[in-house]
């Protein structure tokens, strides 16, 4: 059995690229081409993402329709900002190859790049 | 009361003043790993010392010099002799809060992190794509999975633990040649392979167990940038170091000027400096003994209690 995840960034994924709203019977309908999945799977994962505010729902007839709160783009650099941010819990748990710098710390470096073009390396 | 005294003097000595000494000096950046040692060895060193002091405190007037017993019943882990079991837990009591209070620490923080990790490999679930077409990065990383997000600010970070992962975002990809980004990868995979985040957590923890204690503040700020250091020097093992220069010098180009602006100021200028321009490390006995003295600290405070001036 797939990872409930997975099924997650499948719907999330249809949603961002089709930019409408859509019915659960759409969604299973189109990851029906690649792989049977049971529409109360779907539709149970679609509440999910609901529930955490990943989606937005308005009802049209017996169905829900679903969308999502905010663009695939605006979504990926909240979670980078995220990681990038200060939170010394998130320190503990990332390890970044660079943090923070200031402008004048990159310009040091670059000044320093610059000074030592081979530097570094055994002949 | 001297053993309490000479132990009072070791906490000033290990809270206070070695950590200012050790900031300064030199070697740490041509040995970063062995630095690291003697970071933690400091901070074991603090806390045997601080419940040698509690013990002491609720039995001034106990004899301690009774070989393996009485090295352990300082520790206040067995107890010699009839005390009875209200005495003996009485006893027992501050000198086990003493260790068990960073040790608590430790395990929250790295609860906390675990969660942190969890919550955000999550939502990278949702964006992230595998490292496929960067065929350079699966084969260079191993068996570790890399990912690649969506994102223009450049950015590589890993993600400790049992799923763990590499994380680049499309801002690094644009930035860093193949070489550039092979020895980055091989620097993330260093900090994932050396556990390097059971190092900062123990840090963190000791640092919010003992909040305002010089020692807890210059280790965070100090074992981060050696870490850092000791996953370079790693990486340069098998990848240019001048390649790994160039990344950081890069990364540090795309990333919007003052994010996340440290007040100390970023050990990125060392790092750069150090692979540009490398210093020979000390000798391979030099670390050793260095690592074995970082070993040995935990045990000095004991000297204070068992020692011809003791109790």
């Amino acid at each position: 059995m797939r990872r409930l995840g997975e099924l997650e960034a499948e719907i999330m994924d249809r949603l961002w690229s089709w930019g409408r709203p859509a019915t659960v019977r759409e969604v299973v309908d189109d990851i029906n081409r690649d792989r049977p999945v049971a529409y109360t799977t779907v539709m149970t994962v679609a509440d999910i993402l609901y529930g955490k505010g990943l989606l937005r729902r308005e009802k049209q007839g017996r169905a829900w329709l679903y969308e999502p709160t905010g663009s695939r783009e605006a979504y990926t650099a909240a979670l980078m900002q995220e990681a990038l941010g200060a939170s010394q819990d998130r320190s503990a748990a990332l390890a970044h190859f660079i943090r923070e710098i200031s402008a004048d710390e990159a310009e040091v470096i670059r000044r320093l790049l610059d000074e030592h073009p081979a530097g570094g390396d055994r002949p | 009361m001297t053993g309490t005294a000479g132990l009072v003097g070791y906490l000033l000595l290990v809270g206070l003043v070695a950590p200012a000494l050790l900031r300064r000096a030199s070697w740490p950046q041509r040995a970063p790993g062995s630095a690291v040692l003697v970071w933690l060895g400091l901070m074991l060193s603090f806390v045997t010392a601080l419940g040698l002091v509690a013990h002491h405190l609720v039995e001034p007037e106990r004899h301690l010099h009774t070989g393996l017993l009485g090295f352990l019943h300082a520790c206040g882990l067995v107890h010699v002799g009839g005390l009875g079991l209200s005495a003996a837990s009485a006893a027992v009591l501050p000198p086990a809060a003493v260790l068990g209070w960073p040790l608590g620490w430790y395990g929250a923080v790295l609860l906390r992190a675990r969660r942190a990790r969890l919550e955000h490999l999550a939502g990278l679930e949702l964006v992230a794509r595998p490292a496929g077409a960067e065929a350079v990065a699966t084969v260079a990383v191993g068996r570790v999975r890399a990912v690649v997000v969506e994102h223009g600010v450049p950015a590589v970070y890993c993600l400790p633990g049992r799923r763990r992962r590499i994380v680049l975002t499309r801002g690094a990809l644009d930035v860093l040649s193949p070489e550039q980004l092979r020895a980055v990868l091989a620097h993330e995979h260093a900090h994932l392979t050396g556990r390097h985040h059971l190092v900062r957590a123990a840090v963190e923890a000791f640092a919010r167990a003992f909040p305002g204690l010089p020692l807890g503040a210059a280790a965070r700020v100090e074992t981060a940038a050696l870490l850092e250091m000791a996953a370079d020097d790693r990486a340069v093992r098998r990848h240019s170091a001048r390649a790994l220069a160039g990344a950081l010098g890069a990364v540090a180009a795309g990333l919007a000027p003052g994010v996340g602006l440290a007040a100390a100021g970023s050990p990125v200028v060392a790092r750069v400096r150090r692979l540009l321009l490398p210093a020979r490390g000390p000798h391979r006995l030099v670390r050793v003994a260095v690592a074995a003295a970082a070993a040995v600290a935990p045990l000095v405070p004991f000297l204070f209690a068992c020692g011809p001036t003791g109790a």
